[in-house]
């Protein structure tokens, strides 16, 4: 039972990553129907520039988790205004999208290398502190990080909700077209796209650096993987389904590694677990998990 | 810069060229006749080149029927990628191609036992006290070659040199098929298939199958190019085998112009100067930088030219503007 705590409360820790960095992926491709191969690479980022404004500048630490925040939708709009906007204005295709948010992935984390090192890094945090729930060991910096995540995550999911961006963002992606003729403004809605994205990437890259404890400029790219396995698990391009997509495969993941279930796999095979998933969801539901056929946002 | 002087260094940037190439092709029978657009397929070459390796060293395969074997594996990698994925939209595909691939290498990475782990090729157990090698049928060949060239190139002449030309043989004969291929009613359909499924569907054509039929021709290729990788480095690591790899024979591919064949070997060529070339960018401003912060400024350098080729040329070097489909 204690270790089926552990475990869950490990995933949803996980799952909360995912899902906030899945969402940034699920809405950009629902507003501008490109799969942000740069993803994890932003959320490297985002661990390397608090790193380095926390520790190397002395700054308060939750000051540069949201300096790094801003850094990383400025280097998002900064794309948008260079590369971005150009090739949909040149009508780029599919392929031109990807083989374009690859080659930033590429620079970005050779950039970062380039930088910092090969070394891995650690937040000057209090990483030992632990609380006894129903036998399971909590560490303090997890139960903060699911609760921000939490936070963050309700926050956006209303502002998607309410606010009147976050119904110009659904009804753009719903139909394109239509919301330009209807007088909403396209650019505030990919300007918001992009704040969200850089935003919640950043934020994930520092917790997800709080709960490695260590990391190395591949962190993001190894999450990568488990990240676009939640979007398309939750249908891509659907925020919601993202954000839920995160948290199932985050759960799935780890309780996959539970002794009770024949022994369990070893740990070093999650990410593999979490393909499957992928796999077995996408045979048999194509369109995710919440898929209603081509559901938007 | 002495080392630009050798010709040992042009007749390894040919080879590898050679290698790229043949991996490239497995793409562009994907991409430049299917519109397939698929992004895991180092997948199969780790899975071709691992499958030899482990055949000949730890079950002591003859090499022939241990190379058929892994491009068998890699064409059953790609039957598996494409009978999960290949019904879903096309970004679907994408994105689960490049899962697949990183989940080869990581199990690559993590199965010690089998694959000799994060050691690569060297720690695979060899039968009895053999060295764990899987070079020996092919060096054989190679210097029988050597022995030939001998007369012709003095001492110039190599096992590097003998595998670079086999390597281009290789690529020149799959460059033939693949175009004479191309030039079928197999290759037509397919490219009906690119631009929508409903005609070729309505003429009763099964989009699906031809499809993976693409993708699996494609992965055999691709595992065909492991083989020579394998052969070529002599020693397997699962880093040999990470996604950028994928890119770069994208980035081949943009730049013969994606729906044409006879720009590959050139483009394939450029590759490899822009590859193995950069290592020697010694001067100012790069030399600033020590060795290992200029490997990583290499794939920042393939990184831009992947971008601005994207937004300036997006139809290659050779391709023109008007026969080029990006979707």
């Amino acid at each position: 039972m204690a270790e089926f705590v552990q475990l869950l409360f490990n995933g949803l820790v996980a799952g909360s990553i995912f899902g906030m960095a899945a969402l940034g992926i699920s809405l950009v491709y629902s507003v501008l129907h490109l799969v942000n191969f740069a993803a994890g690479d932003f959320l490297t980022l985002g661990a390397f520039t608090t790193f380095y404004l926390a520790t190397s500048q002395h700054l308060p630490f939750v000051l540069a988790v949201i300096l790094s925040m801003v850094i990383g939708v400025i280097v998002s709009l900064i794309l948008e205004f260079i590369l971005w906007r150009r090739l949909r204005r040149s009508g780029a295709g599919m392929l031109a999208l990807f083989l374009v948010a690859s080659g930033i992935a590429f620079i970005l984390r050779q950039s970062i290398a380039l930088t910092f090192g090969s070394d891995s890094r650690r937040f000057d945090l209090d990483q030992l502190t632990t609380y006894e729930f129903l036998g399971a060991q909590i560490a303090r910096a997890q139960l903060i990080v699911l609760l921000c995540a939490s936070i963050a995550i309700t926050g956006i999911a209303l502002f998607i909700k309410k606010s009147n961006i976050g119904k110009d963002m659904r009804a753009y992606a719903d139909n394109a077209s239509l919301a330009a003729v209807s007088g909403i403004n396209v650019d505030r809605v990919i300007i918001a796209t992009w704040t969200i994205s850089g935003a919640y990437g950043a934020l994930a890259g520092v917790f997800q650096g709080t709960v490695q404890g260590q990391f190395t400029n591949g962190m993001g790219l190894d999450l990568l993987l488990a990240i676009l396995a939640a979007v398309v698990l939750g249908t891509i391009g659907d925020a919601y389904g993202a954000l839920i997509g995160g948290f199932v495969l985050g759960v799935v993941m780890d309780l996959s590694t539970w002794d009770a279930l024949a022994g369990g796999i070893p740990s070093t095979y999650k990410p593999v677990v979490g393909f499957a998933v992928l796999v077995i969801v996408l045979l048999f539901k194509p369109e995710g998990i919440f898929g209603v056929r081509a559901r938007k946002i | 810069m002495t080392a630009i002087l050798q010709p040992g260094f042009w007749v390894f940037i040919l080879t590898m060229s050679g290698i790229y190439g043949i991996f490239t092709l497995g793409l562009q029978v994907q991409y430049g006749v299917g519109g397939i657009l698929n992004f895991g397929h180092v997948g199969m070459m780790a899975l071709s080149s691992y499958t030899m390796a482990i055949l000949v060293i730890a079950h002591g395969f003859n090499f022939w029927i241990a190379a058929a074997s892994g491009v068998a594996v890699a064409a059953l990698g790609g039957a598996f990628l494409g009978l999960t994925t290949l019904r879903l939209r096309g970004d679907y595909f994408s994105i689960v191609s490049i899962a697949f691939s990183e989940i080869v290498r990581y199990v690559i990475f993590n199965s010690d036992g089998l694959t000799g782990g994060s050691q690569g090729s060297l720690a695979i157990m060899p039968i009895g006290d053999a060295y764990p090698s899987y070079t020996d049928t092919w060096d054989t060949i190679l210097y029988w070659i050597r022995d030939h060239l001998t007369p012709i190139f003095g001492e110039v002449a190599d096992r590097d040199m003998a595998m670079g030309i086999l390597v281009w043989i290789t690529l020149g004969i799959l460059l033939f098929i693949v175009s004479r291929v191309e030039r079928t009613s197999w290759a037509r359909v397919l490219r009906a298939t690119r631009e929508d499924d409903d005609v070729p569907s309505a003429l009763g054509k099964n989009v699906f199958r031809f499809r993976l039929q693409a993708v699996i021709i494609g992965s055999i290729i691709g595992g065909i190019a492991g083989i020579y990788w394998a052969l070529q480095v002599t020693l397997l690591s699962p880093d040999d085998f990470l996604t950028i790899v994928t890119f770069y024979a994208w980035m081949i591919l943009i730049l013969s112009g994606a729906t044409k064949v006879k720009g590959l070997a050139i483009a394939a060529i450029f590759f490899g100067f822009l590859y193995g070339g950069t290592r020697f960018f010694t001067f100012w401003p790069f030399s600033v930088f020590d060795a290992s912060q200029r490997s990583y400024m290499r794939i920042m350098i393939i990184g831009i030219v992947l971008i601005v080729l994207m937004i300036r040329r997006p139809q290659g070097i050779f391709g023109k503007r008007e026969e080029m489909v990006l979707e």
